[in-house]
């Protein structure tokens, strides 16, 4: 039984994968979700025996200088083959060079801003960047409430939100609508009281908001309060069901494009859900179902490579094509960046559902 | 537009010079800042939302229940990180104000483990009800803030100016130890005062639910800093300075939102108080700047 | 390999321990003349920010763009310095801190400048930088016996230990030197020094510039360590820490924030695994530390006894009253 178990470990690929992410402070909510994510596929693809993954978790707190430590942990200290994440586009940019330079393939599942996977040969991600996102969503908006003039209302002391506001002026300026105003709060704001009778005063037919959930949620519910009718439109960060759970009611009308959409008619992401909910509690959001994947290609490009080795993980995660996960299809362009449809939700009766 | 940011500005207003006031006393009492104080606000704003929107008891328990705790936090403050320190001759001045930046982080973290991070609900039954008048909407909620900050600045100023106790802290305020040899218990006057400037930013933690009906472990940083930038801008130790400074911060920050641009809203408080400092460095109300103050 | 045991991880660390020092003097030399400058964060971020926008989008050589930000930020320190002469204490505290923030804000809104939120990325890495240059001349760190990412870390780790080590040489001999002493003077009773001769508004103005200066060299170097700053590295968060660098280290002694900045950057770091409850217990040792041994841990009679010297003769004397 000792021996059998031991030639079937011993036939398995073994692999030593880092993981950065944020356990503790702000964005903790999404951590949670993409390590939750990582570890039920981890005991999947262990499971099946192919493979057998050993993450090494590490948290960067969101910081920038903490993530670096922690990559520079995971590659010399761990000796692991590759890394995934960090959670944020701000520690990505200063990790990515880093891993670059080291030749450790490192992979993204939550960064979304702008210039990710060119920082080197080395950076791929998965996640759907709001470059492609927005333009759905915006343009299924514009039509379907026939939309001329938008607010926009964004964070601008963070990466990732800003980053999805110059995403959305630019498909604002270029479907020709008439902005008329633009807006912005800082993290941490819970009054944006003045902001929103501003926005109110000059009747846009909607707004396009750049936000993470925390904010994100405050936002619609304050101006739901203060009689803003019209529909919003998210970028990436309010797909989390964390936005329904702070706005409740206020949620109701909003539309996002993700590439996750937990109620589709697919026994494969019907499996992922009923089990993800069994292990931890509740569903899984976007960032949960884009770890999930992420790992299943790790672990695609491991068996091609062969076995353990940064190289050839490499050039084996660079040819993946077509992989189909709970996402939908996906494949890696020639820059590492992500090739993958994304479904515009809205939020109706409670939940996300598809917006026709 | 106007009438509807002028109230938003005077309610922002309200909750910063009740948060202000709390600085502003103990500063005059201790000549310290305490930094701790944000995350006292911060915590008070906690416990009322745990007794108003996941126990669903009136707002009245919430406030007893935040003013008890801040009062308890603010007592240990004084006796564990500050009495401690007040007899000794070497070290630097510095020494309590380090002593009360560690509390604060320490508080900060505490209530992210606690309470985990993000936004918190903070329901309150009344907050949908509003009034109509003329062109302009009040909500109830509003309404409640601005009564209460100004039952508690009245109250304050009528425990500082005609209760004995008051005029004892007036008394330390002024010379620490010439009030102790006048019979003044300058001992038990310091902490009253931590513990009620403490309570007072427990009740601001409510208001602030209240009003925005959102609250997060990051809130006591900010408020601290703002809470700071007013009484330099009004006058440190001065209670109308706090005031005065409060309301206009709150004030200024909605209107440059409404009318400007609403990037450079936090960088207003500081503007202001650097302005201010170069032009009249004791503030508006504060009194000349003694040599001997440091 | 010969050198397996060198770890770019601790290189790392090693490497922001040493910024961290030079921000702790920088905080220690305005704090020499009695003035209390919270504002480094501010001028950490100028020297970063010019630096890293003269080599990105300029192609000034990075020794060139680290030459200028630390000059330019020094030049604020003395725009900052000449009115702060007005303040004391506890409002000049809050006065540079302020100006830090309103720097922040500005740099977050200035987008057309330093590309606000978004940040400066693809920094010219001091590392990377020597590798590729040496790689051109057909040097390869495997004549070492180095790994790629050993040779980029250590040439780092070295280049910041030289900085670090110049620089605390420097304010030693200064502090032994008419201006040490006239700091120190200024400090114990202003009134006394000025009576006494000393041009009080030369020495405090010099003090404030001389700290701008270092901390914008800790920001220029720190831009060129991790190759990508955005207005969140420079926060008041970060303006607290490199004061408590100071005042737990040691605010009377030189020494004081070289060890507070090395104790206080190890302790996180080597605290990862209770890493939860990290910034708690960051907390609680602060209010120990000035409760048990307010002066900070680093003080002249115990430099003087560590080097056999007896009594008190750092430089930046404390009390005349011990």
């Amino acid at each position: 039984m000792i021996a059998f178990a031991l030639v079937f470990m011993g036939a398995a690929i073994q692999g030593k994968i880092g993981v950065i992410s944020i356990l503790t402070g702000q964005g903790s909510g999404y951590g949670e979700a993409i390590t939750n994510g990582f570890k039920l596929a981890r005991d999947e693809i262990n499971a099946k025996g192919a493979v057998h993954i050993e993450l090494v978790i590490e948290d960067s707190s969101g910081k920038q200088e903490q993530a670096l430590a922690a990559g520079q942990k995971l590659i010399n200290s761990a000796q692991v083959v590759a890394i995934l994440g960090p959670t944020l586009s701000t520690e990505m940019k200063v990790m990515g060079p880093e891993a670059n330079a080291s030749g450790v393939p490192i992979m993204g599942t939550s960064t979304t801003a702008a210039g990710i996977t060119q920082i080197g040969k080395y950076v791929f991600r998965n996640s759907l960047p709001e470059s492609q996102a927005i333009p759905a969503s915006v343009k299924k908006a514009v039509k379907k409430y026939n939309i001329k003039k938008v607010a926009l209302f964004y964070g601008n002391d963070d990466v990732f939100t800003k980053s999805g506001f110059d995403t959305m002026k630019k498909v604002a300026e270029d479907l020709k609508l008439s902005i008329v105003t633009i807006e912005t709060f800082q993290k941490g704001q819970s009054d944006y009281k003045a902001q929103l009778t501003k926005i109110k005063g000059l009747s846009p037919d909607a707004v396009f908001c750049s936000a993470l959930y925390e904010e994100g949620a405050v936002i619609l519910s304050q101006a739901r309060k203060m009689g803003i009718k019209v529909p919003f439109v998210g970028g990436n960060g309010f797909n989390s069901p964390k936005v329904i759970e702070i706005a409740k009611e206020a949620a109701e009308g909003l539309l996002v494009a993700t590439p996750w959409f937990a109620d589709r008619n697919d026994p494969k992401v019907k499996a992922f859900v009923a089990r993800y909910e069994k292990a931890y509690g509740k569903k899984p959001d976007q960032f949960a179902a884009q770890a999930y994947d992420a790992l299943y290609i790790m672990a695609e490009a491991l068996q091609k490579a062969g076995k353990a080795d940064r190289e050839k993980l490499r050039d084996a995660l660079a040819g993946i094509r077509n992989f189909d996960g709970v996402l939908g299809k996906f494949s890696f362009d020639a820059d590492r960046d992500v090739v993958m449809e994304p479904n515009v939700l809205i939020i109706k009766d409670g939940k996300f559902q598809m917006f026709q | 537009m106007f009438a509807e940011q002028l109230i938003n500005g005077i309610t922002l207003g309200s909750i910063y010079a009740i948060v202000a006031l709390g600085y502003t006393i103990v500063f005059g009492v201790l000549d310290i800042i305490n930094m701790a104080h944000g995350e006292i606000f911060m915590f008070g704003a906690f416990v009322g939302m745990l007794i108003a929107t996941k126990a669903h008891a009136p707002l009245w328990a919430a406030f007893l229940g935040a003013i008890a705790v801040t009062a308890v936090m603010g007592y240990l403050l004084e006796r564990i990180a500050l009495r401690p320190l007040r007899g000794r001759s070497g070290g630097s001045a510095l020494a309590p104000l380090i002593s009360t930046i560690g509390v604060s982080i320490l508080l900060e973290n505490t209530a992210h483990k606690l309470f985990g991070a993000g936004n918190q609900l903070f329901e309150t039954s009344f907050a949908e009800i509003k009034f109509e008048v003329g062109p302009v909407t009040v909500y109830l909620v509003q309404a409640a803030i601005l009564a209460i900050a100004i039952l508690l600045m009245a109250g304050l100023w009528l425990w500082l100016y005609k209760t004995r106790a008051g005029k004892g802290l007036r008394a330390t305020a002024e010379n620490l130890e010439t009030a102790g040899l006048l019979g003044v218990d300058t001992t038990k006057i310091i902490t009253a005062t931590v513990v009620v400037a403490s309570s007072m930013g427990g009740v601001a933690g409510v208001l602030v639910g209240m009003a925005f009906n959102y609250i997060n472990n990051q809130m006591g940083l900010s408020m601290g800093l703002k809470g700071l930038a007013i009484i330099i801008f009004g006058g440190m130790g001065s209670v109308a300075g706090a005031v005065a400074g409060g309301i206009l911060l709150g004030l200024s920050e909605t209107f440059v939102v409404a009318y400007g641009s609403s990037g450079y809203r936090d960088a207003i408080a500081f503007i202001a108080i650097i302005v201010v400092l170069l032009i009249k460095p004791q503030g508006l109300f504060g009194q000349a700047l003694p040599e001997t103050r440091r | 390999m010969p050198f397996d045991w060198l770890n770019p991880y601790h290189l790392q660390v090693a490497s922001f321990l040493l910024i961290n020092v030079l921000l702790g003097v920088s905080i220690y030399i305005t704090l020499a003349t009695g003035q209390l400058s919270l504002g480094n964060a501010g001028f950490m971020s100028i020297g970063a920010y010019a630096s890293a926008i003269l080599t990105t989008l300029h192609g000034i050589p990075m020794p060139v763009g680290i030459l200028l930000g630390s000059l330019l930020a020094g030049a604020s320190g003395v725009l900052v310095g000449i009115p702060a002469l007005r303040l004391r204490g506890v409002y000049l505290a809050i006065a540079t801190l302020g100006f830090g923030e309103v720097v922040r804000v500005v740099f977050v809104n200035w987008e057309s400048l330093t590309g606000g939120a978004v940040g400066i990325a693809a920094i010219p890495q001091m590392g990377r930088e020597i590798l590729a240059a040496l790689g051109k001349s057909g040097f390869s760190p495997g004549t070492l016996g180095l790994r790629n990412n050993q040779f980029i870390s250590l040439s780092v780790f070295l280049i910041l230990l030289a900085a670090t080590l110049l620089s605390i040489l420097f304010f030693l001999r200064l502090s032994s030197s008419r201006v040490g002493r006239a700091y120190n003077a200024i400090r114990m009773d202003e009134t006394a020094a000025e009576a006494a001769g000393i041009d009080t508004t030369y020495y405090k103005v010099l003090a404030f510039s001389q700290g701008a200066l270092l901390s914008g060299f800790a920001g220029a170097l720190f831009a060129h360590t991790t190759s990508y700053i955005s207005p969140a590295d420079f926060t008041y968060h970060r303006a607290v820490e490199i004061l408590v660098f100071a005042v737990f280290g040691g605010g009377e002694h030189l020494l004081g924030p070289v060890f507070g900045a090395m104790f206080l950057t190890v302790v996180p770091e080597a605290l990862r695994f209770v890493s939860d409850y990290r910034y708690i217990i960051y907390g609680i040792l602060l209010v120990l530390m000035m409760t048990f041994r307010p002066q900070g841990v680093i003080d002249p009679p115990l430099v003087g006894r560590l080097t056999r010297r007896g009594t008190a003769e750092g430089p930046w004397r404390s009390d005349s009253t011990r």
